[in-house]
């Protein structure tokens, strides 16, 4: 059976499936008994900080390093190489041949995914020409500014028209207008059916495009689901408070965990499960407010708080 | 396979359009030409050079000089005589050394009227660079002079003192396995084997080095990890010595096109003639195999250490013993030149780093047993397997690793994982 002729699960089942995947680099554990689903056509945002092991974990998805234990499911197939021209990867160690002209190297590396030639000459034609460098396709990558070349390695990413597609901090050194263009066109192939993990460090990023994440620490899963999940498993949130005479609030408040001074804005982070409506009156109490916002958690501030409370259950 | 193929035409592409492989072309068969037949034109000596030399002698002598060195082959001097040919005038010998200084002639001799009695003759020079003209070539003329002036006084017969004299003649047969005879051009036999070594030798080093550097640079351009999400370290490197090893056939091709070109057109530098009848069909197709089985061995290795390496600093200390692995048998050829057929020799030529130069040398100038050129064959087709498993392990290993300088210790432990 030739592997685009493979059968997918319907949108929204899940297309790649992890099992308690580890890996060992000598006495470094840098993958350990990770699990997860995710699910067809969905974005799914990889986040954890530096050396987490997001890339031995996605390395182990590409068969590019094999995982000591655990499996790994494509479509519900164990992952073999075969599978990988169904897998479109842009490392985040960008790499093309600076020497070679720019429609060949994209004709050339979705060749190297089973293309053949002319349509992989055409599909390089077109895909330049909707990143906006038709004028470059005979021109060497390395005539291009950065940001072009990063167009043509997302361009690599996608020619072969893959069902999974993983995006190792692709917006990393882009302008906004072009980090605007490549999030359009990752939105509209998320929409066509295609599969996305997103792994960044940058949260906001993220949190604009993911449909659900997981964030990785010394190799271990810390969190995992839809993102409205994940800000729903993280009740505790933040209010911004403020009086119009500089008052202050009373050193403790029940119900308010801690609280934080700066720019004239008091910032109180409550308890787990606290509304902050339950806190509008005794905050009245105080004086006239002239600010009262609540906010969700960022996932930035999510990401943060996991962490750091994972390392204390590491420590302890 | 396909993606294999893919990559066997990138590399193979990108080399031959290159430029430095047009040049590359052109230029090695003219360094080689530098290396192997300038010693030979120098060893028929200062041949289209020629030189004059002045001479002052008594009419009769210059005849019979003159007579002697209009027979000698490849006769590189002109004889003048100074104007006045008397020996016996001091003027006279002015003359020659006023001419020398005035560099009209090269040197000049002057051979007294007693010279049959005294053998004294002198030559005069500007310089002992000069000298080797007296010793080659008015040495054995005077000599000739000397020996049949006396002969002639002890009364001996022209006609007898001719068949005296003579010398031997030679020729020179090889006898081939089936007892067939051939005439045998011995300068040319070792020019054309030595043509052939030296292309063998430079192709290794050269297309070695490309699929070093080639690994290298895609590691260092992280191209490495995008093909690897495409195919496997096996097939990448098989596809890359593959690649680069056609680019280097084609060159090869080019180099003996040229070779067999210029023999079966008789050319010829002095003394020295290219015969394409040398080409036997044994040493055509060893040149062939040992050309492919040397390359794929070496480059295979090449391409591991390239693997373990981030550039091509941190490769010398693992490339460097590989390249002496060549180089060895380049100096050890004069010793399997002396006696092809010695233990030594025999098992010198079997080693297969080394059988690329050291049997090929032996196939050219004599024909080793087939079962010994058949195993060198089969031992570097072993080795080019071993090779290639280690140099996948290192390959799969050593080619995500990025930063750390690789040491001999960590080669060896990537080799047992």
């Amino acid at each position: 059976m030739k592997q685009s002729d493979m059968a997918l699960p319907p949108v929204g089942a899940p297309l790649l499936t992890l099992e308690g995947v580890t890996k060992h680099y000598g006495e470094v554990r840098a993958v350990d008994g990770i699990s997860l689903s995710i699910p067809r056509g969905s974005i799914y945002g990889f986040l954890g900080p530096n050396g987490a092991g997001k890339t031995t974990t996605i390395r182990g998805i590409m068969n590019i390093v094999l995982p000591d234990s655990g499996t790994i499911r494509f479509a519900g197939r164990p992952m073999t190489g075969d599978l990988r021209d169904r897998i479109g990867y842009l490392p985040e160690e960008r790499g093309l041949y600076r020497k070679m002209k720019c429609r060949e190297q994209l004709a050339y590396l979705g060749e190297l995914k089973g293309m053949a030639r002319k349509p992989a000459l055409a599909a390089a034609d077109d895909w330049m020409d909707r990143l906006e460098l038709g004028d470059w396709k005979d021109h060497k990558v390395a005539d291009l500014s950065k940001g072009m070349q990063q167009k043509i390695q997302f361009a690599a990413t996608f020619i072969f028209k893959p069902d999974l597609v993983i995006l190792d901090e692709v917006f990393s050194g882009l302008d906004p207008l072009n980090i605007e263009l490549l999030r359009d066109m990752i939105l509209t192939a998320r929409d066509e059916g295609t599969t996305i993990i997103f792994s960044t460090h940058m949260l906001a990023e993220a949190e604009k495009i993911c449909d659900a994440v997981c964030l990785i620490e010394g190799g271990q899963m810390i969190i995992d689901g839809p993102l409205d999940q994940v800000r729903a498993n993280f009740p505790r949130q933040r209010l911004k408070v403020a009086w119009d005479d500089g008052r202050e609030p009373p050193q403790t408040m029940p119900g308010v965990a801690a609280m934080e001074f700066a720019d004239g804005v008091w910032q109180l982070t409550l308890d787990d499960g606290i509304k902050p409506s339950a806190l509008l009156p005794a905050l009245q109490e105080v004086g006239n407010l002239t600010l009262f916002s609540g906010n969700r958690p960022t996932l930035s501030e999510i990401f943060l708080e996991a962490v750091a409370r994972h390392r204390q259950e590491v420590r302890s | 396979m396909s993606r294999v193929l893919t990559i066997i035409r990138k590399e193979y592409l990108e080399r031959v359009r290159s430029k430095s492989f047009v040049l590359g072309t052109v230029l090695v068969p003219a360094l080689m030409s530098l290396v192997i037949v300038i010693p030979m034109l120098i060893e028929g000596k200062d041949l289209d050079e020629r030189r004059v030399v002045g001479v002052v002698s008594t009419p009769e002598v210059f005849a019979e000089m003159q007579e002697i060195m209009a027979d000698r082959e490849g006769k590189v001097v002109d004889l003048v005589a100074v104007d006045c040919l008397d020996p016996d005038n001091a003027t006279c010998v002015e003359t020659l050394k006023d001419q020398i200084l005035a560099e009209e002639i090269h040197s000049g001799v002057v051979v007294p009227t007693d010279f049959i009695e005294t053998r004294k003759a002198v030559f005069f020079n500007r310089s002992v660079r000069a000298l080797v003209v007296k010793d080659d070539v008015l040495r054995p003329v005077l000599n000739l002079i000397l020996r049949k002036g006396r002969f002639e006084e002890a009364g001996v017969e022209l006609d007898l003192y001719d068949s005296l004299v003579t010398s031997t003649r030679w020729e020179n047969i090889a006898v081939g396995q089936e007892g067939t005879e051939t005439a045998q051009n011995q300068g040319a036999t070792f020019a054309l084997a030595m043509t052939m070594i030296m292309i063998i030798y430079i192709m290794i080093i050269m297309y070695g080095n490309h699929t070093l550097t080639a690994v290298i640079e895609e590691k260092n351009t992280r191209m490495v990890e995008v093909l690897l999400s495409s195919l496997s370290p096996d097939q990448l490197m098989l596809g890359k010595v593959l690649g680069i090893g056609l680019a280097g056939l084609t060159q090869f091709a080019i180099w003996t096109g040229a070779i067999v070109f210029a023999s079966a057109q008789g050319v010829s530098f002095g003394s020295f003639s290219l015969d394409v009848g040398y080409f036997t069909p044994l040493i055509m197709i060893s040149f062939i195999m040992f050309f492919l089985l040397g390359f794929f061995l070496y480059a295979t290795l090449f391409a591991g250490v390239g693997a373990m390496c981030n550039s091509v600093q941190d490769s010398q200390q693992f490339a460097t013993p590989l390249t002496m692995g060549l180089v060895i048998p380049m100096l050890l050829l004069t010793l399997v030149l002396t006696a092809p057929d010695s233990t030594l020799s025999v098992v010198l030529s079997l080693f297969p780093l080394f059988s690329p130069m050291l049997m090929f040398m032996r196939v050219c100038i004599e024909t080793p047993p087939l079962w010994q050129i058949g195993l060198s064959w089969v031992i570097m087709a072993l080795s080019i397997w071993g090779a290639a498993k280690g140099a996948g392990k290192l390959f799969r290993l050593g080619i995500l690793m990025y930063g750390t300088t690789p040491s001999w210790g960590t080669l060896v432990k990537a080799l047992r994982a």
